[in-house]
C-alpha cells in the first residue's frame, strides 16, 4: 500500500468543501473525510466528529481548519487537534497525497 | 405560475401528553359592531385594544396566505432566509430536492430558535441552547446525551414545526398554517391581474437587488396595510413637498399630476391596489422610463395595465403583504403587539433588466420608499400620529371616517372585479370587511380543539 488507494480526482472536491470515503475502500473503522482546504490543499481526517455522530466532510472547511456541521466543533486540518467544545477528543488524521490531479489516500499513516 | 407543495408536517405536533390548553385562554370578541362597512365606519379600538391583537394572531393570520420570500432568494439547497408569519418566527430554505419548505423557528426542546441569521447557507439547524439540530427536511437529527433519554423517546416525533402550506405566485413565496386552505391563486382571485402588471413584464419574471430594509415604526399594523390598499387620498396632501421636490421646475408638480384620475380595485378577500389613468403613464425613474418598451408591454399585458396598474399606484395582499409598482418595493407589515410593526422591504426588478437599469431602480426606491425615502418618512410620520393619539379614552370612541367613494363600487368594463374612483375608501371598506369576517370566524385550530375536549 506504500504508493496509497486513489480514492478522488482533485477536481471531485471543490475548495471549502469535503467528501467521505467509505470504509469498506479505506479498511479504517470510521469512513475517513477528504477536505480541501480554502487555499486549494486537500487533508484527511476520520469523518465522524469525536462529540457527536455527525459527518466532518459535510462541514464547513477554511482557513486550516473544518467546523462540523452540527455543533461547531472545529477540528485542525493538518492533525486533527480539536480547537474548542463541545468535542473534547482530536480527529485521526491520515496521509494524503495529490499527484497529477489525483488524490491518494494512505489511510492509518499520521501525514 | 403557481405551484403547490404537499403538506409534509402537521401544524400541530402530536406529543402533547395530557397537556389540555383550556379553551378560556382564548376568548373571542364579536367584533361586528367594530366594523359598518355600509357606512363606510370604523371602530378605533381595533387599532389599540391588545385582546383583539391576540385574536388577529389566532384568526386573521394564521388562517390567511401570508408573504415569506421572493424565490430569487433561494438559489442552491441550504440557502434560507428568517422571518415571520405574524408574531412566529419561520425559516424558509431549499430543501436537497430543491423545493422551498418553512418550519417555525423554534427548538422542540425548550423553544430558542435555531436559526438566529438573517439569511444564509447551511445544512442543519442546531439550537445554540442545547444543541438539538435539525436538517433541511425540519427532522431532528442529533441530540447530545440523547442516551440520558428514556427509550420512549422517539426523535421522529420532535422535528420542527412544518407550515403546511408554502405555494408560489410569479417568484412571490406564500405560506400559510391553515392545513387545508383555498389555494394561494384562487385566494388572490382578480387581484392577480393588477399584481402581474408589476410581477409579469417579460417571460423571466422578476429578481431581488440588494438585501432586506427593516426597521421599526409606532403603529398598528393595519394603518400601513390598509393605507396601502385603499389610499391615494393622502398623496397631494403627505406627500407634498416630495412632489414639489420631483417636480421639473422645483415648485410644484402639473396640475394634469395633482389632479389624476384612477381607479381603485376592492377585492372580496380584503385585497385592493389603486392607480391614476393616463394614456402616457410612465416609470418615474428616467433610465427605467428610457429602457421600458411600453410597446411590447401593451402587447403582453393589454392597454388597461399599461395606461394604469403598470407604473404609478399601490397595493396590498390581505393581510399584510403590499407593494408599489413604479420603484419596485415590496414590503411586509410584520405585527408587532397592537402599537407596533416592523416594515420588511424588498426591491425588485425585472430580471431582464441591465445592470444600469436595475441600479437606477434601486436608487430611485431607496430615496423614494427605502427607511429614510422622501415619501416613506412621510407615511410613518402618518401612522405613529394616528396611533400615539388613539389610546386616549374619549378619542378611543370617536369613529373614523371611510366613506369616501361609498355606493360609487362597480365593474367598470375595462378593469377586473369591482372598482370605484382612485379617490375612495372603498378597498378600505373592503379589507376591513374581511377582518370583521375573518375575525368573527373559528379557525381550523378552535375547531380541532374542541373535537379533543
Amino acid at each position: 500500500m506504500s504508493s496509497g488507494i486513489r480514492v478522488a480526482a482533485l477536481d471531485d472536491i471543490p475548495e471549502g468543501e469535503g467528501i467521505a470515503v467509505d470504509k469498506a475502500v479505506t479498511g479504517t473503522a470510521d469512513n475517513i473525510a477528504l477536505l480541501r482546504d480554502t487555499d486549494g490543499a486537500v487533508y484527511a481526517l476520520d469523518d465522524t466528529c469525536t462529540h457527536e455522530t455527525a459527518s466532518l466532510a459535510e462541514g464547513w472547511v477554511e482557513d486550516g481548519f473544518v467546523e462540523c456541521p452540527l455543533h461547531s466543533s472545529k477540528f485542525c486540518l493538518k492533525n486533527g487537534e480539536v480547537q474548542g467544545l463541545p468535542a473534547t477528543r482530536n480527529a485521526c488524521p491520515h496521509r494524503v497525497e495529490v499527484r497529477d490531479g489525483e488524490v491518494y489516500l494512505f489511510p492509518g499513516e499520521t501525514p | 405560475m403557481t405551484s403547490t407543495i404537499e403538506p409534509q408536517g402537521a401544524a400541530t405536533p402530536t406529543p402533547r401528553g395530557a397537556l389540555r390548553r383550556p379553551a378560556d385562554l382564548a376568548r373571542n370578541i364579536d367584533v361586528s359592531g367594530l366594523v359598518d362597512t355600509a357606512s363606510g365606519l370604523l371602530d378605533r379600538v381595533v387599532f389599540t385594544d391588545r385582546e383583539l391583537y391576540r385574536q388577529e394572531l389566532r384568526r386573521v393570520f394564521a388562517p390567511s396566505w401570508l408573504f415569506l420570500a421572493h424565490t430569487d432568494q433561494f438559489r442552491k439547497s441550504g440557502d434560507f432566509f428568517t422571518t415571520y408569519m405574524g408574531e412566529d418566527p419561520v425559516i424558509v430554505t431549499l430543501d436537497r430536492e430543491r423545493r422551498i419548505r418553512a418550519y417555525l423557528n423554534s427548538c422542540r426542546h425548550r423553544g430558542a430558535r435555531v436559526c438566529r441569521a438573517d439569511f444564509g447557507t447551511t445544512r442543519n439547524f442546531t439550537c445554540t441552547y442545547h444543541g438539538w439540530s435539525y436538517n433541511l427536511d425540519g427532522s431532528l437529527v442529533s441530540v447530545p446525551n440523547k442516551d440520558g433519554y428514556p427509550e420512549s423517546f422517539e426523535s421522529g416525533q420532535w422535528g420542527l414545526v412544518e407550515v403546511p402550506h408554502v405555494e408560489i405566485y410569479r417568484g412571490l413565496v406564500f405560506g400559510t398554517w391553515n392545513p387545508d386552505p383555498v389555494p394561494l391563486r384562487e385566494s388572490l382571485g382578480d387581484m392577480a391581474w393588477y399584481m402581474d402588471a408589476m410581477l409579469d413584464h417579460d417571460e423571466e419574471g422578476t429578481v431581488v437587488v440588494g438585501g432586506v430594509h427593516k426597521w421599526v415604526l409606532e403603529g398598528n399594523w393595519k394603518l400601513a396595510a390598509e393605507q396601502f390598499a385603499t389610499d391615494w387620498y393622502h398623496v397631494n396632501m403627505s406627500h407634498a413637498s416630495a412632489l414639489m421636490l420631483l417636480s421639473p421646475s422645483g415648485k410644484k408638480p402639473k396640475d394634469e399630476i395633482v389632479h389624476r384620475t384612477g381607479r381603485q380595485y376592492a377585492g372580496e378577500n380584503g385585497h385592493g391596489a389603486g392607480f391614476p389613468v393616463h394614456p402616457r403613464n410612465r416609470f418615474d425613474a428616467q433610465t427605467v422610463h428610457a429602457w421600458t418598451n411600453y410597446d411590447a408591454l401593451r402587447e403582453r399585458l393589454g392597454d388597461a395595465r399599461v395606461e394604469g396598474p403598470l407604473t404609478n399606484g399601490h397595493a396590498t395582499v390581505f393581510p399584510n403583504f403590499s407593494y408599489l409598482p413604479v420603484n419596485g418595493s415590496i414590503r411586509v407589515w410584520h405585527p408587532k403587539g397592537p402599537d407596533r410593526m416592523e416594515v420588511w422591504a424588498w426591491t425588485i426588478v425585472d430580471k431582464s433588466m441591465p445592470e444600469e437599469v436595475r441600479e437606477a431602480q434601486r436608487l430611485y426606491n431607496l430615496r423614494t420608499f427605502g427607511p429614510s425615502g422622501i415619501f416613506e418618512q412621510d407615511d410613518g410620520e402618518n401612522w405613529s400620529e394616528v396611533q400615539a393619539v388613539a389610546h386616549g379614552f374619549i378619542t378611543n370612541g370617536v369613529a373614523l371616517n371611510y366613506q369616501m367613494g361609498l355606493g360609487g363600487e362597480r365593474e367598470d368594463g375595462r378593469h377586473p372585479g369591482t372598482t370605484s374612483e382612485l379617490y375612495s375608501d372603498a378597498a378600505g371598506r373592503a379589507f376591513y370587511g374581511r377582518w370583521r369576517e375573518l375575525m368573527n370566524t373559528p379557525a381550523w385550530h378552535e375547531a380541532s380543539e374542541a373535537s379533543k375536549a
